[in-house]
C-alpha cells in the first residue's frame, strides 16, 4: 500500500489548517475552545493517519526508486491517494463550516429569545405594578392585543420572506406582465395587511406602535412614527429602477418631494402634540385622582397618537400605490424586490449586532 | 392664514346659531377647515395646505358647539343629521370649493396622488 512521501505531506497538512486561520471570528467566538470542536478533532485524526503512513512508507519508497515501471504505478497511486486525501480534507472543512454556522444561528436565536424574555418581563412588571388603577386595567388589555400582534407579525415576516424569495425567482424567469402584475399586487396587499394589523395594535397600545417595539434594534434606529420613512424608501429603491423615462424621473422626483412635505407636516404635528401634552402635564393636579378635567384632557390628547400612527401608515400605503402607478410592472417588481431585500438585510445586520460576542476587556 | 368666524362659532353658546352662516362660509371661501381648538391633526392639515400656497379659513370648533356644528355640516352635505347617521362628521373637516373634501386622510391621499393641486386650482384657492 502506497502513500504520500514525506515531501508531499507538508502542503496537504497546511491546506487543512488554512481555514482555521482564515476565520478569526470563530476563534474569538469560542474563546480558543475551537480545538475541542468536532471538526478539528476529525482533522487531527486525519492528520495523524497521514503522518503514520508517511513514516511507514518512507523507507519503502527509497527501495523502489530505481524500478521506473513500479515507480510509475507508485506515482499514480500516490496521485490517487493525494486526491482522496484532498477530497476528504475538503469534506471535513465543509462539515466543520456547516457545524459552526449552525452554532452561530443558535447563538443569535438565543440572544433574540433573551431579549424577548426581557421585554415580556418588563411588560409583566408594568401590569403587576399598576393593577389597582384604571391605567393598570388598560395595561392588562394592552398585553393581549400586543401579544397577538407580535405573533401575527412573526407570521407576516415569514410570509414576506417567502414572497420576496418568490419574486426574485419570478423576475429571473420569462414571466408575462399579467402574471407579474398579480405577484406585485400580492406583495402590495401584504403590506396593506401589515398596516391593518398595526392599526388594531395601536388601539391596544399606541406607544408600543410609535416606538416600533416589535422591530429589530437597527430598524428602530431608522424609525419614523412606527415605521419606515416613505421618502427614504424612494431613495433606496430608485437606483434599482434604471433606466427610467424622463417622465418617470419627474414623477418620482415629485412623489419624493410630496412625501417629504407630508412627513414634515406629520412630524411637526407630533411635536405640537408633545408640546401641548407637556403643558397639560405641568397643569395636572397631582394626587387628585383620575377624575378631574385636566387629567381627562391630557388623556384625550394621548388618544390622538393613534391617529398619527394611522396617518403615517396611510402615507406609506399611498406612496407604495403611487410608485406602482408611476412604474411599469417589471420596474415595480424590481422596486418591491429591492425594498424587501433592503429590510431583510437590515434585520439580518441587526441580528448580527445583537448576537455578536462582547469584546474582551484589555 | 385667515382665522375667521370664531365669534360665529362662539355664538353657538347662545343656542341660536344660524346654520345658514356655515353654509355661507363654506360657499364663499375656497378652502375651509373646521377643527377643534389646539387639535394637532388640524395643524398637519394647515401645514400641508400652506405648502401649496393656500390660505385656508379656519373655523374653531369647541366642545360646546361641536355636536351642533357636526349636525349642521352633515345636513349641509346632504347626509342625515343625528347620532344614527352613517358617516359621522369628524374633525378636522376640510371643505374645498364649497364641498366636503374630507379629513387629513383624504387631503394626504390627494397630496400624494397629485390630485390635490388641480382641485385647489378649480376652487380658485391657488394664485398661480
Amino acid at each position: 500500500m502506497t502513500s504520500p512521501t514525506t515531501q508531499f505531506a507538508p502542503p496537504s497538512r497546511m491546506s487543512m489548517y488554512e481555514p482555521l486561520h482564515q476565520m478569526p471570528l470563530w476563534d474569538n467566538a469560542f474563546d480558543g475552545n475551537i480545538s475541542s470542536g468536532t471538526g478539528v478533532c476529525v482533522m487531527t485524526e486525519m492528520d495523524t493517519k497521514v503522518d503514520d503512513k508517511i513514516e511507514y512508507t518512507s523507507d519503502k519508497s527509497l527501495e523502489h526508486t530505481e524500478d521506473t515501471r513500479a515507480s510509475k504505478s507508485v506515482s499514480e497511486k500516490i496521485q490517487r491517494r493525494l486526491e482522496q486525501n484532498r477530497e476528504a480534507a475538503r469534506k471535513s472543512r465543509l462539515r466543520k463550516k456547516a457545524y459552526v454556522q449552525q452554532l452561530e444561528t443558535s447563538r443569535l436565536k438565543l440572544a433574540q429569545l433573551e431579549l424577548e424574555l426581557e421585554r415580556a418581563r418588563q411588560q409583566g412588571l408594568l401590569i403587576s405594578g399598576a393593577s389597582s388603577s384604571t391605567i393598570g386595567l388598560c395595561g392588562g388589555t394592552v398585553n393581549s392585543g400586543i401579544a397577538a400582534f407580535e405573533m401575527e407579525y412573526s407570521h407576516w415576516i415569514e410570509e414576506q420572506e417567502r414572497n420576496i424569495s418568490n419574486l426574485r425567482t419570478v423576475l429571473q424567469s420569462p414571466i408575462g406582465d399579467a402574471e407579474l402584475q398579480r405577484v406585485v399586487e400580492n406583495i402590495l396587499n401584504h403590506y396593506c395587511n401589515l398596516f391593518r394589523m398595526k392599526r388594531d395594535a395601536a388601539r391596544a397600545d399606541a406607544f408600543y406602535l410609535v416606538s416600533g417595539m416589535w422591530k429589530t434594534s437597527l430598524e428602530r434606529f431608522f424609525l419614523w412614527i412606527g415605521g419606515f420613512k416613505p421618502s427614504e424608501l424612494i431613495g433606496v429603491v430608485m437606483p434599482q429602477l434604471e433606466p427610467l423615462t424622463d417622465e418617470q424621473n419627474v414623477n418620482i422626483f415629485n412623489l419624493r418631494h410630496s412625501c417629504m412635505q407630508a412627513e414634515d407636516a406629520l412630524t411637526q404635528g407630533m411635536e405640537k402634540l408633545q408640546q401641548t401634552l407637556a403643558q397639560s402635564i405641568t397643569f395636572l393636579v397631582v394626587g387628585a385622582g383620575n377624575c378631574n378635567a385636566q387629567t381627562a384632557a391630557a388623556l384625550e390628547k394621548l388618544e390622538s397618537l393613534e391617529g398619527f400612527i394611522h396617518q403615517a401608515d396611510h402615507l406609506r400605503e399611498q406612496t407604495l400605490q403611487q410608485m406602482s402607478r408611476i412604474l411599469t410592472t417589471r420596474q415595480a417588481a424590481k422596486g418591491l424586490l429591492a425594498f424587501g431585500e433592503y429590510f431583510a438585510r437590515l434585520r439580518a445586520l441587526s441580528s448580527l449586532w445583537t448576537g455578536r460576542c462582547p469584546r474582551e476587556p484589555g | 392664514m385667515r382665522k375667521a368666524l370664531e365669534l360665529l362659532a362662539a355664538a353657538g353658546e347662545d343656542g341660536d346659531q344660524d346654520g345658514g352662516i356655515m353654509r355661507k362660509v363654506v360657499a364663499e371661501n375656497a378652502v375651509v377647515i373646521f377643527a377643534r381648538n389646539g387639535c394637532c391633526m388640524c395643524h398637519v392639515v394647515k401645514l400641508l395646505l400652506h405648502g401649496h400656497g393656500v390660505s385656508p379659513t379656519v373655523v374653531d370648533v369647541d366642545e360646546l358647539n361641536e355636536v351642533k356644528l357636526a349636525g349642521e355640516l352633515t345636513e349641509m352635505i346632504g347626509g342625515e343629521e343625528g347620532p344614527g347617521s352613517a358617516a359621522a362628521m369628524q374633525f378636522p373637516a376640510v371643505f374645498v370649493g364649497g364641498e366636503l373634501f374630507g379629513g387629513l386622510e383624504e387631503i394626504m391621499g390627494a397630496h400624494i396622488s397629485g390630485e390635490l393641486v388641480p382641485k385647489l386650482r378649480e376652487a380658485r384657492a391657488l394664485w398661480l
